[in-house]
């Protein structure tokens, strides 16, 4: 769940580039090709310049996701789309930027990130417009605005509440299965005690380096810090049984990532990929036995969907095979279909595509791929 | 963004929505598609028996589904006139001077223009060179009518435009060269008819210009013929200094100071015959009333394909090979598929609440020209069957039946802000993976909405090797998802006929430029453009076999990026570097090979 994405990565990804450190492409032929994984691939959002981070309801009726189609705003809003009539609300209040929204199972309420609340927020949507219009448009805008805070609301948009309230941007949550919990990231650390200086010259260039997971309950409550490493920690969701907590940490200088699972206190931090490469948009598929994520490991822009073994046990399995970005997949819940975004209709944005799953063609490939080294 | 739910609304949506077409769905669309394609209805030429047999089976689905005529008409065929070819009944040009006179009556000296009105016309000459205006907008100053006077007068121009003029200023004038173009600057100046000449210097040299198939529903106004080289050199012995090769020659640098002039010493008598075959075609349009449809700015919406094809293949779109030639040309894809989808959806939309009214229709003649839907927005007698701007919007098929990998092409989406939201909100239930495309400017049906600036969309699953030729047959259709494109073109136009306000109507500005017509094509190369993919360059999806391009070594998936010299991003730009090559001088052509660039001589042939 990672805003960053929703805006092609291009600073950081240029970073791995000039510095080298994306691995050759593979010189073998792939084993597998799309098809094998995903079949009646549809493009599922037309309307605005972009669409992204799809994550379904409980039942698999509803998607919500977040797209440029606001009128009068450059950035994103949250949508609620009806998976039999095809139609999308508004979800989120219309004014700010607003990110990463999740369904709360049993209840229906959706959470997501937004800026609405601070008063700057029309003044910077005018002035990304300006820029737009002047065809200045930032190559990656997304800024952890401090202001960033959880919200929830009800499907329709109404009795809209605060979760969060502290300085440095609050986004990326997820529901626990019985929706009581919330896992999200957090930038507050770099806001709630004194900086050394040398924190002061990251925060300018790289405040994401604070970013930390956070567990609270979902009325906002009992807020609690789960993890405390150098680096990007952040896409939490919750395992289907509840137990574990999936997510992705990059390295210090916010160049390489990979995907991590632990307990929901905090405990058994375990490094699932290693790729050497960006892994990142982590989402367990409901049957538990592995994990969506998506890398560059192919190359610059070139991000594509994975699978790995929930263990990390075994080579990954690639399972998409489109040039361009695909990444933030998410499973429906019964596991028969796959959301991601993607940019293979060459346009300026990402826009959200489903998929048929392959269960089966996924677990026989995970079988047959070798075993690895686990990483440290 | 707060929506009332309405509540019979969603009953009625959840008939369109059911995720697998209704019972017997592809069952029937097999067997509409089977009929039109039979032998007995011989490819459905307009205005043929086949096309007869073809309109009244579509005319008893209507009926069988429910659907009414439109207000004011009987029955669901509505005939239109049109010309199905022109012949020259006996055009003569007479000479009379002081001390001779001449006539000239057989077709290889002196022919009708397809487009003339039948008159007998008397008056002095006036060479007018290339007989070629540029409007003020196009900011390149050429008239060739600069300083004279062809008031009552008979004009006689070349043929096409100077031929060794820089390419750019070739590339601008072409556009303009058209024969009816030329005859209408003739007549706005006062000239009593137009006479053209190929000239010595330019392609197909002192020959007759061939009657082209012009469809045209009577004469123009215009009175042209064509005269072969020798009847030209005879008028020009009434030059004193100069031969028409040379006054060719002097034209064709370009220079603006070379001026036409008044040839002294006779007049003509040009007595032009054209001999039209009128025939009668017929469309098919039912309409499902709506609830509501007073109750909306714009009470109609359209549903809509063209059943004709081009029966044995004889009036030149076909592209049948050698041992094909003659044979019936059945039309599967193009555009039984429509036709049938458009049935399927007809009976999906009854009984679903829509508050404009559904018209679902039919055209013929659209293989000769869009000739049905125009008759329908046009005419008789300029009145429309259905006013414009009643008509909330139009959506078309064709070519559907032929889906591979879940890919629909859905076009013109530029044409309205509305189309983005209709297709998503469509396309969530019936899955496909579509690819858009902005430019309104199609050849089917849908364009001549766009002309009338009504919002258009058209579906289409691709161009394939079977295209206009007899082996475009019933059973290469894919029913199973022909099945899914009816359902979306039913919930398209369900959610456009319930639309509180009717969609905006955005005017895409064309890329080509008007102006030009086909008869400024002069090269032939055998390539067949691939209209589903928008990618750099000209897309191949098939080369006429014994063409240029075949000769070449050019073939299916190639996509052009470079010819003579001229960058090719679309097909519009290879439209232009076409209209100003030489015919018989090789060019080179630039092209993309699975990501590698090569490059080729070809060598353009003429066209008629």
């Amino acid at each position: 769940m990672n805003p960053v994405i929703s805006r092609p990565l291009c600073g950081l990804l240029f970073t791995l580039l000039v510095i080298g450190l994306v691995p050759a492409s593979a010189a073998e032929e792939p084993a597998y090709e799309e098809s094998d994984f995903l079949n009646r691939v549809r493009r599922l959002t037309f309307e605005g310049r972009r669409a992204g981070e799809g994550y379904f309801s409980p039942d698999g009726n509803q998607l919500v996701f977040q797209s440029e189609r606001y009128e009068g705003n450059p950035f994103f809003q949250i949508y609620l789309m009806d998976m039999m009539t095809g139609e999308s609300r508004l979800v989120s209040p219309g004014p700010g930027k607003t990110t990463c929204a999740f369904i709360r199972p049993g209840a229906g309420d959706i959470l997501f990130g937004s800026t609405h609340h601070d008063p700057e927020s029309e003044a910077l949507q005018r002035a990304e417009l300006e820029a737009r219009a002047a065809g200045e448009e930032k190559r990656y805008s997304w800024d952890y605005d401090p202001e960033m805070e959880i919200w929830v609301a009800a499907g329709d948009g109404s009795g809209l509440t605060r979760l969060t309230d502290v300085r440095g941007y609050d986004a990326e949550g997820s529901y626990s299965p019985d929706g009581e919990w919330i896992v999200f990231s957090s930038m507050r650390d770099a806001y709630n005690r004194e900086l050394t200086e040398e924190e002061i010259k990251i925060l300018e260039v790289n405040p994401a380096y604070f970013a930390e997971i956070y567990l609270m309950r979902a009325d906002g409550t009992d807020q609690r810090r789960l993890t405390d490493a150098p680096g990007y920690d952040g896409g939490p969701f919750f395992s289907t049984d509840g137990s574990k907590i999936v997510w992705r940490r990059f390295d210090e200088e916010g160049l390489t990532a990979d995907v991590w699972t632990m307990n929901v206190d905090g405990t058994d931090q375990y490094r699932v990929t290693d790729f050497g490469a960006m892994s990142w948009a982590p989402y367990e598929h409901p049957s538990g036995e592995y994990i969506f994520f998506a890398s560059n490991k192919l190359g610059f822009s070139n991000f594509e969907v994975y699978i790995v073994d929930a263990a990390g046990l075994k080579e990954p399995v690639q399972v998409t095979y489109t040039d361009g970005f695909d990444g933030l997949p998410v499973p429906s819940p019964d596991g028969s279909k796959l959301v991601w975004t993607s940019t293979r209709h060459q346009g300026e944005g990402g826009q959200l595509y489903m998929g048929d799953w392959n269960h089966e063609a996924a677990l026989e490939a995970l079988e047959r791929s070798p075993q690895r080294e686990r990483p440290e | 963004m707060k929506e009332r739910v309405n509540l019979r609304a969603i009953c009625a949506l959840a008939v369109l929505l059911a995720a697998t077409p209704a019972i017997g769905a592809t069952g029937s669309l097999e067997s509409y598609v089977t009929y039109l394609t039979s032998d007995e209805l011989e490819g459905r030429l307009t205005g043929s028996g086949g096309e007869r047999m073809a309109a009244d089976f579509i005319a008893g689905q209507l009926g069988e589904l429910g659907a009414e005529p439109l207000p004011g008409q009987e029955e669901f065929k509505i005939p239109f006139e049109f010309t199905a070819g022109t012949n020259d009944g006996g055009t003569t040009l007479a000479l009379k001077a002081a001390e001779v006179e001449r006539e000239w009556s057989s077709v290889d000296s002196v022919q009708a223009l397809s487009f003339s009105d039948n008159a007998s016309v008397t008056g002095g000459v006036v060479f007018a060179g290339y007989g070629l205006v540029l409007p003020e907008s196009q900011d390149f100053f050429y008239d060739s009518y600069t300083g004279l006077d062809v008031e009552g007068k008979i004009v006689l121009a070349l043929r096409y435009f100077p031929e060794d003029m820089d390419q750019e200023s070739r590339s601008k004038l072409a556009r303009y060269s058209g024969l009816r173009y030329k005859a209408l600057q003739a007549r706005e100046r006062g000239a009593k008819a137009l006479l053209v000449v190929a000239g010595p210097r330019s392609p197909n040299a002192g020959e007759i210009v061939p009657m082209t198939f012009d469809t045209a529903v009577s004469g123009s106004g215009i009175i042209a013929a064509s005269i072969s080289g020798a009847v030209a050199d005879q008028l020009f012995e009434h030059v004193a200094d100069k031969t028409l090769e040379q006054a060719q020659a002097s034209l064709d640098d370009g220079n603006p100071h070379v001026t036409g002039f008044e040839i002294p010493g006779f007049e003509l008598t040009l007595d032009v015959k054209v001999e039209r075959e009128r025939r009668t075609g017929y469309n098919v349009v039912g309409m499902l009333a709506g609830t509501d449809p007073g109750g909306s700015d714009k009470p109609y919406v359209l549903l809509g394909a063209h059943y004709d094809h081009l029966g044995r293949g004889k009036n030149g779109n076909s592209l049948a090979r050698a041992e094909e030639v003659g044979g019936i040309h059945y039309g599967a894809d193009d555009n039984a598929s429509g036709t049938a989808a458009l049935l399927e959806a007809g009976a999906r939309l009854v009984g679903m609440e829509h508050k404009r009214n559904v018209v679902l229709a039919f055209w013929s003649g659209e293989e000769l020209g869009l000739l049905g839907s125009s008759a329908f927005l046009n005419g008789p007698d300029d009145e429309a069957l259905l006013a414009v701007d009643t008509t909330a919007g139009y959506v078309n098929m064709d070519m559907v039946g032929r889906m591979k990998d879940n890919r629909l092409t859905v076009q013109a989406i530029g044409s309205s802000s509305v189309w983005p939201r209709l297709i998503e909100q469509s396309n969530v239930p019936v899955g496909f993976d579509i690819q858009t495309m902005e430019d309104p400017y199609l050849p089917t049906d849908s364009t001549a909405f766009n002309t009338a600036s009504v919002p258009t969309l058209n579906l289409f699953t691709g161009s394939h090797e079977d295209y206009h030729r007899p082996s475009d047959t019933a059973e290469k259709i894919n029913y199973e998802d022909l099945a899914r494109v009816a359902q979306f073109g039913a919930l398209v136009t369900y959610r456009l006929a319930n639309m509180d306000q009717a969609p905006d109507f955005v005017n895409v500005t064309p890329k080509r430029q008007e102006g030009g017509s086909r008869d400024t094509l002069r090269a032939f190369t055998g390539t067949i453009p691939d209209y589903t993919t928008e990618v750099e360059g000209l897309r191949l999806s098939g080369v006429i076999e014994g063409g240029p391009a075949a000769e070449a070594g050019l073939q299916e998936g190639d996509i052009i990026v470079g010819f003579a010299g001229q960058e090719i991003t679309n097909i519009y730009d290879y439209t232009y570097a076409l209209e100003v090559v030489k015919i018989g001088e090789p060019v080179a052509v630039v092209f993309m090979r699975e990501g590698e660039r090569h490059e080729v001589t070809m060598t353009p042939t003429a066209r008629d």
